[in-house]
């Protein structure tokens, strides 16, 4: 049993102006795995290694289990981290890197030669234990950074972008190794990332962090249809979901240069007059006739992907990506017409930024 | 052709610049094995007779090793020099963690300020340093002799420099293992700094065994004279100085040294070429 609960956990660092995390609220419960997604700089890593303990919060409270946990040492906390740089000790093998932790916590020496072994099993690492981390690929020294957490069983993994070194290819492989691993030992994870694909992929549940604060969270499918900010919904999709600007005019959405369709009562009574942000996903475009189409422009680049294709093109001065099936594709110039489906879309508040 | 040349002027260059560096070693060797009056009859006009000694005697080295006691200078400029080395290793290598490792304030204060000890030349520091050395009881001691300078300035930059290399993160994943300061400190940063504490050990050591000044005016004591006082003090104020044993005794004092650069070599200079520092 070990889940995590953050509350009212905060971090400002030593000279720094503004809070790094503020406030933050968060549960993540027994054999969850959790993902935290958010740019660059946002506070990930800082949240992860104060629930680790190689960071004091500056304010809040960290529990794990039925323990309150801030404050404690980090081998005391029942977690073990995976770093992005892998952080082996070069002078020792694969072996006595996994096996350091369990050699300072005293536990026996043919119970730390039955882990390690069962560990390298699981990883394909059983040939490489006598190795330096010199001597492995990249791909190698991530399983043994990964081995290494393993073997001290611990109640909460943590992973701090775990895969941003490796190459696209052996990235998707370890990916699903990760999840593999993970329903394996069914073993609580708080995975961070800033790779949108990695976080859909992986999480039971995604936590979108945005200047250390909460911006939304909620199963992986939940986000990516029903953002609740247009920061949520740029960030989570590949390729990002299109933005225009928009107006609602007596129960009509007018997307500028002629395109307007009827909105629904429903929804547009409450913003009647009101500017609005439309999101738009690449996949919500259709290919429609010439007459019944609601928007008419100039394809400007088309990528084929094979399975798919991207068309790309401007609308009302704003870029805007539609994804089609390749033998629907326009070709460069060319004119193309585009209805969408009205239940696809999302509004956001102009100034806000809110879904409404 | 001119693919050719350049190497060809290059390894000239070098052999020039060897030459230079090597001939004074030479010409000391070679006296050490020559007559008082050879030593002097061969110095001009400089020709390979000055390099060469034509008649080797080796009177020089029965009488060093007969009239002084060079044996025992030897031992006691090896017993320094290899506690000045552990000594400086364990010191350096404590402060460089404790100041590139633990948060703290005043870190860099306290860096600059042992910093600025190293601008001052030891000339400076010869007659405080006597009276505190004293004063500890340290006089006509072989610790006394090497205590003043254990606390290396230039160690702990080395060492500094060495540690700032080693990512963070390792030491985080040795926390996250379960190890205190101590167990890291020992397992995971020194085993990754050898090179560097090897350059500083060999550094030291050379500092060390061919210091003169210091020793002279702390140890003047004839049981505990290190090497080049020895080499310097043989003869008797009243006479002119023996030259033939002289050279024979730096000859003696520098075989040590030679051995070990050749033995180490390989990892000296990488220590060098790491640190940006000629020492
Ligand atoms: N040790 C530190 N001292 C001061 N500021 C820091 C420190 N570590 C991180 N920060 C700042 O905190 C913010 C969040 O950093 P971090 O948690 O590493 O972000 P992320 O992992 O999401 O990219 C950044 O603006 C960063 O500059
Ligand atoms: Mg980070």
């Amino acid at each position: 049993m070990a889940q995590v609960r953050l509350a009212g956990l905060g971090k400002t660092y030593e000279g720094a102006h503004a809070n790094t995390i503020d406030g933050l609220d968060l549960e993540v419960a027994d054999g969850e795995f959790l993902v935290l997604v958010g740019p660059s700089g946002c506070g990930k890593s800082t949240t992860l290694r104060m629930i680790a303990g190689l960071e004091e919060p500056t304010a809040g409270e960290i529990w794990i289990g039925p323990r309150r946990v801030d404050g404690l040492e980090p081998r005391e906390r029942d977690i073990a981290m995976v770093f992005q740089n892998y952080a082996l000790y070069p002078h020792m093998t694969v072996a006595q890197n996994m096996s350091f932790g369990l050699r300072l916590a005293k536990v026996p020496k043919a119970e730390i030669r039955r882990r390690v072994e069962a560990a390298a099993e699981t990883l394909g690492l059983s040939g490489y234990l006598n190795r330096h981390p010199k001597a492995l690929s990249g791909g190698q020294r991530q399983r043994v950074a990964m081995g290494r957490a393993i073997v001290r069983e611990p109640g909460v993994f943590l992973f701090d972008e775990p895969l941003s070194n490796l190459d696209a290819q052996l990235r998707g492989q370890m990916r699903t190794e990760i999840r593999r691993l993970h329903d394996q030992l069914s073993a609580t994870t708080v995975y961070v990332t800033h790779d949108q694909v990695e976080a859909m992929t992986l999480a039971d549940r995604v936590v979108v962090l945005k200047d250390g604060k909460i911006e939304q969270q909620g199963s992986p499918q939940e986000l990516y249809d029903r953002p609740a900010t247009r920061f949520v919904a740029g960030f989570l999709g590949s390729p990002q979901m299109n933005i225009l600007a928009g107006r609602v005019t007596q129960g009509m959405l007018d997307l500028g240069a002629e395109s307007r369709f009827a909105l629904g009562a429903e929804r547009a009574a409450p913003l009647e007059g009101r500017r609005v942000d439309v999101g738009i996903r690449p996949e919500a475009f259709r290919l429609a006739a010439p007459e019944t189409a609601l928007i008419h422009a100039r394809a400007e680049m088309v990528e084929l992907l094979g399975a798919t294709s991207l068309v790309h093109f401007t609308h009302a001065g704003l870029p805007c990506t539609a994804l089609l099936e390749p033998t629907e594709a326009p070709r460069p110039g060319q004119e193309v017409h585009l209805g969408l489906r009205p239940d696809r879309i999302s509004l956001f508040d102009a100034d806000s930024g809110r879904a409404v | 052709m001119t693919a050719l040349r350049k190497p060809l002027a290059l390894t000239l260059v070098l052999l020039l610049i060897l030459a230079c560096f090597f001939a004074p070693f030479l010409w000391v060797v070679s006296n050490s094995f020559k007559p008082q009056l050879g030593i002097f009859a061969d110095v001009t006009p400089i020709s390979w007779r000055t390099f060469l000694p034509l008649e080797p005697v080796l009177e020089n080295y029965r009488t060093l090793f007969e009239r002084t006691n060079i044996l025992r200078a030897l031992l006691n400029t090896a017993i320094v020099s290899a506690g000045q080395v552990a000594l400086t290793l364990v010191l350096c290598a404590m402060a460089a963690y404790a100041l590139t490792r633990i948060r703290f304030r005043g870190a860099k204060a306290v860096f600059v300020v042992i910093l600025l000890t190293f601008l001052l030349p030891v000339e400076a520091m010869l007659v405080p340093l006597f009276q505190v050395v004293s004063g500890l009881g340290l006089n006509n001691t072989l610790l006394g002799v090497m205590i003043p300078w254990i606390a290396s300035p230039f160690g702990l930059f080395l060492l500094k420099q060495a540690f700032e290399e080693l990512p963070r993160d390792l030491e985080d994943a040795a926390r996250i293992d379960g190890a205190g300061h101590v167990r890291i400190f020992v397992s995971v940063i020194l085993p990754n700094v050898k090179v560097p504490l090897l350059t500083l050990g060999l550094v030291t050591f050379l500092f060390s065994w061919n210091s003169f000044l210091w020793p002279l005016v702390i140890a003047q004591s004839p049981d505990i004279q290190l090497i080049q006082v020895a080499i310097a003090q043989q003869g008797s104020p009243t006479q002119l100085p023996n030259w033939g044993e002289t050279f024979a005794g730096a000859t003696v004092a520098t075989l040590p040294l030679i051995l070990l650069f050749l033995l180490l070599q390989k990892y000296f200079t990488q220590g060098m070429a790491m640190s940006g520092i000629k020492g």
